[in-house]
């Protein structure tokens, strides 16, 4: 039995292998230099710390870069901010599967001797270097469905509408996206799209939809909903969902983001009604 | 300049949504159901076969329910047409919309996923199994049913068997090749609909919370379930019958509706 304790909102198996102390962990990283450069596999071996996450194990990685084949080469690049899995930088695909690499826990991924995980960089976003993605595509999704509250102006707008507790406490799990792309990862409908004038037509994915109806469901948010819906009634809207549910699975934040698309559809629908009568 | 897709964007999408239930999905169900009255017929009241088998009963049942739907249903034609408009324009959209996914069920193997990549490629497989359906019992396209005979609704039992078992006289090869793709075919078809009744709730906006999703799911998977019971029924029901005594009894309608009703009897006057 392991000393941690799991939190309450990350459901880890109660029972799992003791993880052998001293034990050598094998990763396996696809690897890139650069944009347009040709891919790689190279394979490393770590002596684990107890407790070690990923990113402290691609820090001994780039303390002596060298292959297991003996072979010198240079450090693998990543990115990571928080680690503490609230910024999304350091995701990146682990044994197949998208996730946080700083809450990943090698003595549950490689308890031991000889384990082996593989790193690859999420493969919806273009490479930068190695584990390291540009994300921008997930940025510019928010800005295209507003998700803000529009409160600037060159005078005192006063005091917002009251928020109820009831209202704001379902708010706050849609909050607490941390944009870190594991719903588009993950989405069998979200595609690579390294052109930024494909971004509108193309589909814009679960975040931004959760973040809209995040900010629809504000009281003073709301006075943007109209312009959200255009966007979202549109190409690469909410129509281009595919229904597979991919997203509220692997989203490390247990979003409802399954509930939020279906927001958004019963607000599209009705929009989109209301528009072609009113014109 | 945007494309007419483009600009209809929502508009297509919807309809996409809404023809898959209305009127392909209504149709399916009543088509079944009609279909598998083949066995489930045997065992509702009707007169004239009462002291006759189970089985020869299922088969007149069905022979009257299809004569009353190709001589006493208005407007056929008009019904038939917007099918198979619906149709083409359900798989024309279909298959443009299912080219922008890429299956990952290998590294995310959920029940869900799974689904997504089975409603796509039962929509390919189902469309042509739908083509092959309508050319074949419908349009006459004979040459497609090695051994089998003209579908005609006068003698609906006995051509359908003939069609599916590959002969007159029994099951042959290429009977069993037809009957197989035919399985595979209904079975994909019953579960695209079954799943895309629960993904259009999702998308019209019916369905939000997880539980309700939940909920419709179980509706769902039960119609499923039903039509799934009943397609098998009606290919089964279809295999089991002898061609040659299910001419006998479609004939021993015809002679009956002869001394009933006056439409009838110019039918049976005309074999």
């Amino acid at each position: 039995m392991s000393a941690t304790a799991s939190s309450s909102t990350h459901s880890r198996p109660v029972a799992r292998p003791e993880a052998k102390p001293g034990r050598t962990v094998r990763f396996r990283v696809k690897r890139c230099d650069g944009p347009g450069k040709p891919v790689r596999w190279e394979t490393f071996a770590v002596k684990p710390e107890p407790g070690a996450n990923i990113i402290s194990c691609l820090q001994q990685i780039a303390a002596s870069p060298v292959t297991v084949d003996g072979q010198k080469t240079t450090p693998v690049a990543w990115d990571s901010g928080c680690l503490e899995e609230v910024c999304g930088a350091c995701t990146m695909v682990i044994n197949g599967k998208t996730r946080q690499s700083c809450s990943c826990l090698i003595d549950e991924y490689a308890p031991n001797e000889g384990d082996e995980i593989t790193l690859e960089p999420m493969s919806k976003f273009p490479v930068v270097r190695d584990l390291w993605v540009d994300r921008a595509r997930l940025f510019d999704a928010l800005k295209r469905v507003k998700a803000w509250v529009p409160i600037d102006g060159t005078y005192s707008l006063g005091a917002g509408p009251r928020e109820s507790a009831e209202k704001s406490e379902s708010r706050y799990v849609m909050s607490t996206c941390m944009s870190c792309g594991c719903c588009l990862e993950a989405c069998p409908q979200y595609q690579l799209e390294e052109n930024p004038d494909k971004w509108p037509a193309s589909f814009i994915g679960a975040h931004a939809m959760n973040q809209a109806r995040l900010f629809n469901e504000h009281a003073t948010g709301a006075v943007l909903k109209g312009a959200r819906l255009d966007t979202l009634m549109g190409e690469g809207g909410v129509n281009d969902c595919g229904n597979a549910q991919n997203c509220v699975q692997v989203c490390p934040k247990h979003i409802p983001l399954t509930e939020s698309i279906a927001t958004i559809g019963r607000s599209v629908t009705i929009h989109a009604i209301a528009k072609w009568f009113r014109g | 300049m945007p494309s007419f897709i483009e600009k209809n964007h929502f508009l297509l999408r919807r309809l996409h949504s809404l023809t898959g239930i209305v009127p392909i999905g209504v149709f399916l169900i009543a088509h079944l159901l009609t279909n598998s009255s083949i066995i489930w017929g045997g065992g509702a009241l009707r007169e004239g076969f009462d002291g006759a088998p189970f089985k020869d009963r299922g088969v007149a049942y069905f022979q009257e329910e299809v004569a009353w739907i190709n001589t006493q249903v208005p407007h056929l034609l008009l019904i038939e047409v917007t099918l198979w408009v619906s149709l083409a324009f359900h798989a024309i959209l279909g298959v443009y919309y299912a080219r922008s996914g890429s299956a990952n069920t290998d590294r995310y193997p959920y029940q869900g996923n799974w689904r997504y990549r089975v409603q796509r490629l039962s929509g390919y497989l189902g469309f042509l199994f739908i083509f092959y359906h309508v050319a074949t019992l419908r349009w006459g396209w004979t040459f497609l049913i090695p051994g089998g005979t003209e579908w005609s609704f006068r003698y609906s039992a006995s051509t359908l068997a003939a069609a599916l078992h590959g002969s007159t006289t029994g099951l042959t090869t290429v009977g069993v090749v037809v009957s197989l793709f035919y399985f595979a075919g209904v079975s994909l078809l019953v579960f695209h609909f079954a799943n895309g009744l629960w993904t259009a709730a999702i998308t019209w906006g019916l369905t939000i919370s997880k539980a309700a999703q939940r909920r419709w799911g179980y509706v769902c998977a039960g119609l499923g379930a039903a039509l799934m019971l009943m397609a098998w029924m009606s290919l089964f029901g279809a295999l089991a019958v002898k061609h040659d005594d299910a001419r006998r009894i479609e004939s021993q309608l015809h002679h009956k509706a002869a001394g009933l009703a006056p439409k009838a009897a110019e039918i049976a006057d005309t074999n």
